[in-house]
């Protein structure tokens, strides 16, 4: 059955635009970890940014090293909160492109190998591949949705959409939003179900949150490292060729370093200056209202 | 001109005003600079244009609004100056937040505008609004995003860029090298290309740029840490505030009770009937919910029985919310954003939403809808007159409740969108390439 809405708390939101507005060559995708309550309303406390082991342009792929590090990371915080914490959705980016998901086109052809025993992602043997294939209006964003819901039914999809101009009005635009899949019957088409989504306020970022959001440049520099490291580890190149490479990645880390630690590290300073004076101003209300309850 | 601004900064927008449960505003800070760029054409005579460009760097979130202005308008120099203090210089702009209105500036804005380029000194100070809009079923959320240069003729608009990675694919690394039978090439490149790696053959520049990497990650991790204890004092710190609030509630609330006792002890005949009780105890709490509500809602737990969210979206009647009973916990509840209608109930399995006509708008909590705040704010100051409404009927109200058409949406859900966006805004269906790229 659908769940009848979500809420996504506004640290997690964050979190999910700071990634989504990372790169608009590509789409970004990470997991959502919360927990679902007995009105089927699934409420989203953070994210967890993931690595992309297919840096192809029109496909998403989750590792499953990641995948089982999402569980980990769903544990820790059902530790810290006290409260049943899972994987409950996962998250992707749409730069550029419509916010709506994308149904299989016929001749979609990538199969799906394995199944995951559990959305706790425990990889008993078998491992979850999940593929996001993307043309430009035949994507399995409901299709690899629905296999998510095989296992865990309360399990949603949210898309961002960024990166969208109206030329002449030179209004831009952000979307998100959220669904579930469904299939009318057996063997039919999957269909988008339209889920209630909100950004709950939230006035403090989670510690969580927090730590997602600087895993970007960690995860961005990863990726790099391996790429160069395969491309490394090829003894026929040329001198030439190998410091083409070299210097390539120095480029790229150049760019994540300017693009992304750059200005998280000001949005981070920026943040630690406004909180300051936040609690500077909490605290002569806490007096004034102190004095004011006194006097009562 | 041309403008940037970081995606964090942008983001940080957006959940500043997310947490506000009214409009949002505060000023941008960063710079401009002259960009020239050289043409060359055919009659190879290059030109130099002088290109402005404009960068926010970071924003400062006002509180509240109304912090640095009044009902009229009018800018108070001294609480601008304490909200920026010595920031004043890198003011380039300012921003506004609104929910289901027009991309267009209010009269009010226009107003505040002047002022502010003449206050802070910036001829061509920019004004970056920013509306949300909502699908009828609140599935779907549109941020959209314009940039103003008020100061110039027919109000222009600037494009906004997020520069960004661009494009992080390795495309770019060879896994071959082009063939080249000649020996020269070969000894030269051998010989004079080992000074690019170190013993182990690695390449010395990536040692470094690594380590300047490792460095800038490490202090991101440090000013993290720095930035998580520091949640956690304002956390407290507004948790007490918070607390503070409700028990002085409680108490005028109590003492409001003792005297009306009071009065209704020492005047038994003089006791308000029923029919002429001006104000029905739902609307009262209504108010006392909308006015006390905790700046910082405490999270619900899943076993604490949530009000069914059929429930909240399918107030049609003046009966109360459900969760009237309990001021901290109806501000925890997500507030409808939908226009004009209660939201949607849950969907059927099919997907198949029906197309509800727009009915009595779900009421906000606490200021959810920014024409609450405005419009008691409005009401109280007597400030609306008509000679606004005749100078501008086409931006008269900033909370006009009006959403554009997304002509890709569903039928279904289109349906429910009412017209008043210019036509210009159609849907995302001709997005073009956006954004600099720092490759």
């Amino acid at each position: 059955m659908a769940v009848s809405a979500v809420h996504l708390e506004s640290d997690a939101f964050l979190v999910c635009m700071n990634h989504a507005l990372s790169t608009e060559k590509e789409e970004v995708m990470g997991l959502c970890i919360g927990e679902v309550d007995t009105n089927r309303i699934v409420h989203i406390h953070s994210v967890i940014i993931l690595r992309r082991s297919d840096k192809r342009k029109d496909r998403v792929e989750i590792s499953p090293e990641q995948l089982s590090s999402a569980a980990t990371e769903a544990e820790r915080l059902a530790d810290m909160t006290g409260r049943p914490m899972r994987v409950v959705g996962w998250y992707h980016s749409h730069p550029h492109i419509t916010v709506w998901p994308s149904h299989v086109g016929k001749n979609q052809s990538t199969p799906l190998p394995h199944q995951f025993h559990n959305f706790s992602f425990h990889c008993h043997g078998k491992l979850f591949q999940l593929v996001c294939l993307r043309h430009s209006f035949s994507t399995t964003d409901v299709r690899t949705q629905a296999m998510y819901q095989m296992m865990d039914q309360g399990f949603v999809g949210l898309i961002f959409s960024c990166f969208i101009e109206d030329k002449n009005t030179k209004t831009g635009r952000v979307l998100y939003t959220c669904f579930q899949s469904v299939q009318a019957q057996k063997g039919s088409e999957y269909e988008r179900i339209e889920i209630p989504i909100h950004v709950v306020p939230h006035e403090a970022i989670g510690k969580v949150c927090l730590e997602s959001a600087v895993e970007l440049p960690r995860i961005l520099c990863q990726e790099e490292q391996d790429t160069y490291r395969k491309i490394h580890s090829l003894t026929h190149l040329d001198p030439i060729t190998k410091i083409h490479n070299g210097s390539v990645f120095t480029k790229n880390l150049c760019s994540q370093m300017s693009a992304v630690s750059g200005p998280l590290l000001q949005w981070l300073e920026d943040r630690l200056e406004q909180n300051r004076q936040s609690v500077i101003e909490l605290q002569l209300e806490k007096e004034r209202l102190t004095q004011e309850l006194a006097t009562m | 001109m041309a403008a940037s601004i970081s995606g964090y900064t942008f983001s940080s927008v957006c959940y500043h005003s997310a947490n506000s449960n009214s409009d949002h505003e505060g000023f941008l800070l960063g710079e401009v600079r002259q960009e020239e760029t050289v043409s060359i054409s055919d009659t190879q005579i290059s030109s130099a244009e002088l290109l402005q460009v404009v960068e926010v760097h970071n924003h400062e979130p006002c509180a509240q609004l109304f912090s640095f202005y009044d009902y009229a308008g009018k800018v108070n120099d001294e609480n601008l100056n304490r909200i920026l203090k010595d920031r004043h210089k890198n003011v380039i702009g300012w921003y506004r937040f609104r929910r289901n209105t027009q991309q267009q500036m209010s009269f009010r804005e226009q107003i505040i505008h002047k002022q502010l380029t003449q206050l802070l000194g910036v001829p061509d100070l920019v004004f970056l609004l920013f509306s949300f809009i909502s699908t009828a079923n609140n599935s779907t959320h549109a941020l959209e995003y314009v940039l103003f240069r008020p100061n110039r003729r027919y109000n222009q608009r600037v494009t906004l860029h997020i520069p960004n990675l661009g494009t992080t694919s390795q495309q770019e690394y060879k896994v071959s090298s082009v063939p080249n039978t000649s020996l020269n090439y070969a000894k030269v490149i051998k010989e004079h290309g080992a000074e690019f790696f170190d013993k182990d053959g690695v390449m010395k520049d990536i040692r470094t740029i690594f380590q300047v990497y490792g460095a800038l990650q490490d202090r991101v991790q440090a000013v993290c840490g720095e930035v998580e204890q520091n949640e956690r004092v304002k956390e407290k710190f507004q948790e007490e505030v918070n607390k503070l609030k409700q028990q002085i509630a409680l108490r005028k609330q109590k003492s409001a009770e003792e005297e009306r006792r009071l009065q209704e002890a020492q005047n038994p005949e003089q006791r308000p009937t029923p029919e002429e009780n001006s104000e029905p105890p739902e609307t009262s709490l209504l108010s006392r919910v909308i006015f006390h509500t905790p700046s910082t809602p405490e999270r619900l737990g899943p076993s604490a029985n949530p009000p069914s969210y059929a429930d909240l979206l399918s107030l049609q009647d003046d009966s109360l919310l459900p969760s009237l009973s309990s001021p901290t916990s109806a501000a925890l509840l997500p507030r409808p954003q939908a226009v004009g209608s209660p939201g949607h109930p849950s969907p059927s399995p099919l997907g198949l939403n029906p197309s509800p006509a727009p009915s009595p708008s779900t009421p906000y909590l606490g200021n959810g809808d920014g024409s609450s705040s405005d419009s008691l704010d409005r009401q109280a100051a007597g400030q609306e007159d008509d000679e606004e409404d005749d100078d501008d009927d086409e931006d008269s109200s900033e909370y006009e409740n009006l959403v554009s058409e997304v002509a890709q949406l569903p039928p279904v859900t289109a349906s429910v969108l009412a017209q008043g966006r210019p036509a210009a805004l159609s849907p995302d269906g001709d997005a073009s390439v956006l954004g600099s790229q720092t490759s």
